[in-house]
């Protein structure tokens, strides 16, 4: 009875979203030419190269224009592993449970050594370029942090510093709002970047305070990420985690 | 003649299967019992919204929004790149409920022994 | 450098990245950072609302982009009302929970944090100028919410913020569907430019994006059918946090829902349907709270109940019905506030928080039951508590809408009021004391907490002209928004 009132719902709901896709017809332009910056979007496409000399337009939205956005969500990361924290806590009578008891296979060991620290590296790559190539904060510490599972995965043994962990993550954050308090104590907006000196357009050094705002970025998601992980996978209950299966 | 043209085949494949995923995510969330699958269904829902961003934000036969040594003058071409930096946002915001639905279905299962919802008595409403 | 609206996030989020390493060296750190930021935002909302009457409304661009490009600030009388409202709330909890009982220091740098960024984050969706920041800070606090729902392992807290996550996540999900079918119509994200862009909606569209805002910020507003959540989660977090989630969370629920109402589209389009949903809110709550064993469910019930009225009162859409609405959410911060925190120690040890338990605790505890007996008579319309005032208004308010079936339902739901609350102060008063239950004296910075609230809540009874001045203006500022999106559009940066 249930499961046809859910189905109903489901295709009222279908209904709807697809008359409002009606209105939306797929790969049309919506946002007007560039030049006559009639949308945000044509301001952005016309505006970003000449303004902040940054190559990807997403990454000068993201880390500039919409910069505000940027570091609300880094604080929803850092809330994430916060409240983490908060309701996966043990008190210290409840000892700390090892993680898995099977260990790994030799493959997988030897793998994840390998690949551990490409993994690394392609995630530094990533978020270093964010302002020239597809990428950036976000993805680069989402690369590094599949490096840290592998290896958590691959070695039951294998220890990550907590402390570490916390300093790179304030650290990174408070560089990111710093940078963002200067504009404003410079006599600017928060968060500006008329400040720093903008370089040439398609160079490594370019955007001013953007790619160093979206290395810290980086720095910042991939110290949380690791972390979450971190934290679900030492919260196993003593029995194996099949179980949750069920 | 084939009546329908390439717009229209992609538009049903992409606008289609973004409304799809959210239905079936809505769908897993309301009937399975499991909370694991629950969270599955959260993520999946969540997947196809972040489709239906990137859907809406493309341009007939556009590129990338990246100003790169080749592409300097094709700015007529390029994408909406709003809605790519949204959906970033959007991303990491589900990533982050995730991780704390997540946590709470562990504390959830050490608690009952169980991580099935009709078994968590004060989770029926 | 002059204070600007964007300290009130800057500053805490300097902080909460801060706390980590700080705590490190010092465990106190955790404690008294929270704090210095909540006065620094009673500073804040001093100084600007100062700047507000004396220039009008301050538009404050981020990024050094001018409104539709980059994201804003906007700090009005209606924004400043309930920036101030939270800031105050925020601060008094803090100084409540000073000396709350913590097990460990790890949790307790958590409990601060979350409770620091619940506020924070309250406060951006009222002062931001853009509906995907707006998004984004609702999201900063439910995170945050679920966290301190389930903050005590002892009791449901996982179960209640469980449900609360997928409320919510239904609620993120409409509100991003929403606001994505907005920007692919409109081409910008700005409230102040939606408003003059949404007539360019075809009319259908309009419709189902308002019907997607109307349910995922009614379920952040604990609007009926989605608020299933609200008890379990009031009454599982700790009680600080759930004078919080009544005084702060909720009105940053309702800001968004009246925001998008008023500024970006016309309230008239809706108005019927907030006003039938607002009354069944109300209807439902209320006789869901007659029959609550446990305090703080009660408590939670009425809240919702309370939120109804508010939502009717936005429903009939005058500028009367707006100040009223203003009015009863100044009153329902202010007066939940003080019912959680007294019930906070009333049942501190208690386990299942049952009304029966509060059996004759006024011998025990002569102070605190005087403090929840008098916010039980403020909340229920007594004449020499400010509660009254409010609703006189709405009911003035409702009488010029010639909506007199309304009035006499809300009346009757007052009657339900009075019965349950009544009930709770005649258990209180009129029992003989439970010698069994050990209790706990609450400090003298929960003493000072309560003793303001009550302050407040007879000054604003006996002379009500305190605030109204200040909110007839808010409520001016909302039903013109002429000024609003004047401001936001014609600003120049430096």
């Amino acid at each position: 009875m249930k499961r046809f009132l859910v189905i109903f719902l489901m295709l009222a709901l279908g209904f709807y979203l697809i008359q409002a896709l009606h209105f939306v017809p797929f790969g049309a332009n919506r946002m007007g030419a560039p030049a006559d910056k009639k949308t945000v979007a044509a301001f952005y496409l016309n505006e970003t190269v000449p303004q902040t000399a940054v190559a990807n337009v997403v990454t000068a939205i993201v880390v500039n224009y919409r910069g505000f956005d940027t570091l609300g969500e880094v604080t929803v990361l850092f809330l994430a592993t916060t409240g983490l924290a908060s309701i996966l806590y043990k008190r210290r009578d409840e000892e700390e449970t090892e993680r898995v008891s099977k260990p790994s296979s030799t493959i997988l060991q030897t793998g994840a050594k390998v690949l551990f620290p490409l993994v690394v590296i392609l995630g530094v790559y990533v978020f270093v370029h964010g302002h020239l190539t597809p990428g950036g904060g976000f993805q680069g510490g989402a690369i590094i942090a599949t490096g840290f599972l592998l290896m958590l995965i691959a070695y039951q043994k294998y220890h990550l510093s907590h402390s570490m962990l916390t300093w790179v993550e304030s650290l990174a954050g408070i560089l990111f709002v710093s940078i963002g308090l200067w504009g404003l104590i410079t006599g600017g907006t928060f968060l500006e970047n008329s400040w720093f000196p903008k370089g040439t357009l398609n160079s490594l050094i370019s955007g001013g305070a953007i790619p160093i705002i979206y290395i810290a970025v980086g720095f910042k998601v991939a110290a949380e990420l690791t972390g979450v992980l971190d934290i679900l996978l030492s919260t196993k209950d003593d029995k194996s985690a099949s179980n949750i299966q069920q | 003649m084939c009546s329908f043209d390439y717009q229209t085949i992609m538009s049903i494949s992409i606008y289609g299967s973004s409304v799809v995923l959210m239905l079936l995510g809505l769908y897993a969330v309301l009937v399975k019992k499991n909370l694991i699958k629950i969270v599955i269904g959260l993520s999946i829902v969540d997947s196809g919204l972040h489709l239906l961003f990137v859907a809406v934000g493309y341009l007939h036969n556009g590129t990338a929004p990246i100003f790169s040594p080749e592409a300097v003058d094709k700015v007529n071409q390029m994408v909406d790149p709003v809605p790519q930096a949204l959906v970033l946002t959007a991303i990491v915001i589900g990533f982050a409920t995730t991780a704390v639905a997540l946590s709470l279905v562990i504390r959830l299962y050490k608690h009952h022994k169980t991580a099935r919802i009709d078994q968590i008595k004060s989770l029926k409403w | 450098m002059s204070i600007t609206p964007v300290h009130y996030i800057a500053v805490p989020l300097a902080a909460a990245f801060l706390i980590p390493i700080l705590s490190k060296f010092h465990k106190e750190t955790a404690r008294i950072i929270p704090g210095l930021v909540f006065s620094y935002f009673l500073v804040i909302s001093f100084v600007l609302m100062r700047q507000v009457s004396n220039t009008g409304i301050i538009s404050e661009t981020i990024a050094g982009w001018r409104a539709p490009w980059g994201i804003n600030l906007v700090f009005g009388y209606f924004s400043g009302f309930f920036a101030t409202l939270m800031s105050v709330i925020g601060f008094l909890t803090w100084l409540y929970s000073y000396r709350f009982k913590l097990v460990d220091s790890k949790p307790a740098m958590s409990y601060y944090i979350l409770l620091m960024m619940l506020v924070t984050g309250s406060i951006g969706i009222v002062i931001t100028g853009d509906i995907f920041n707006m998004f984004v800070f609702l999201e900063i606090v439910a995170i945050s919410a679920f966290s301190l729902t389930s903050f005590y392992p002892g009791r449901d807290g996982a179960e209640a913020a469980f449900k609360y996550l997928l409320i919510a996540s239904f609620s993120s999900f409409l509100i991003l569907l929403a606001v994505l079918l907005l920007y692919t119509q409109t081409g910008t994200l700005n409230i102040a430019e939606l408003s003059t862009k949404v007539h360019l909606i075809p009319q259908s569209l309009k419709l189902t994006i308002l019907v997607m805002f109307v349910v995922g910020l009614g379920i952040e507003s604990e609007l009926f059918p989605l608020n299933g959540w609200a008890p379990d989660a009031y009454s599982q977090a700790p009680a600080p946090v759930g004078a919080v989630f009544a005084g702060v969370v909720v009105k940053g629920g309702i800001y968004a829902t009246m925001r998008v109402m008023f500024t970006m589209f016309d309230i008239n389009e809706m108005g019927q349907i907030l006003l039938i949903l607002g009354l069944i809110t109300t209807i439902i709550a209320e006789v869901a709270a007659i029959k609550q064993t446990q305090v703080k469910r009660m408590l939670a019930y009425s809240s919702i109940g309370q939120m109804g009225v508010v939502m009717m009162a936005i429903g009939i859409g005058t500028e009367d019905a707006v100040f009223a609405a203003l009015f009863m959410m100044f009153n329902h911060a202010i007066i939940k506030g003080l019912l959680f925190f007294s019930t906070g120690f009333l049942l501190h040890n208690s386990l299942t928080k049952t009304i029966a338990e509060m059996k004759g605790v006024a011998k025990k505890f002569p102070v605190l039951s005087f403090m929840f007996a008098l916010g039980s008579f403020a909340i229920v319309g007594l004449p020499p508590f400010s509660g009254f005032w409010s609703k006189l208004y709405f009911l003035m308010a409702a009488a010029d809408a010639k909506l007199f079936s309304m009035i006499a339902l809300v009346l009757a739901v007052s009657i339900v009021e009075i019965v349950y609350y009544f009930r709770v102060v005649g258990v209180m008063y009129y029992h003989q004391p439970d010698e069994s239950l050990p209790t706990k004296q609450p400090g003298l910075n929960a003493y000072f907490v309560m003793g303001f609230l009550a302050a407040l809540i007879i000054g604003v009874g006996v002379y009500p002209d305190l605030i109204t001045n200040f909110l007839h203006a808010a409520a001016y500022e909302l039903t013109h928004k002429t000024e609003y999106v004047q401001t936001v559009l014609t600003q120049f940066v430096r």
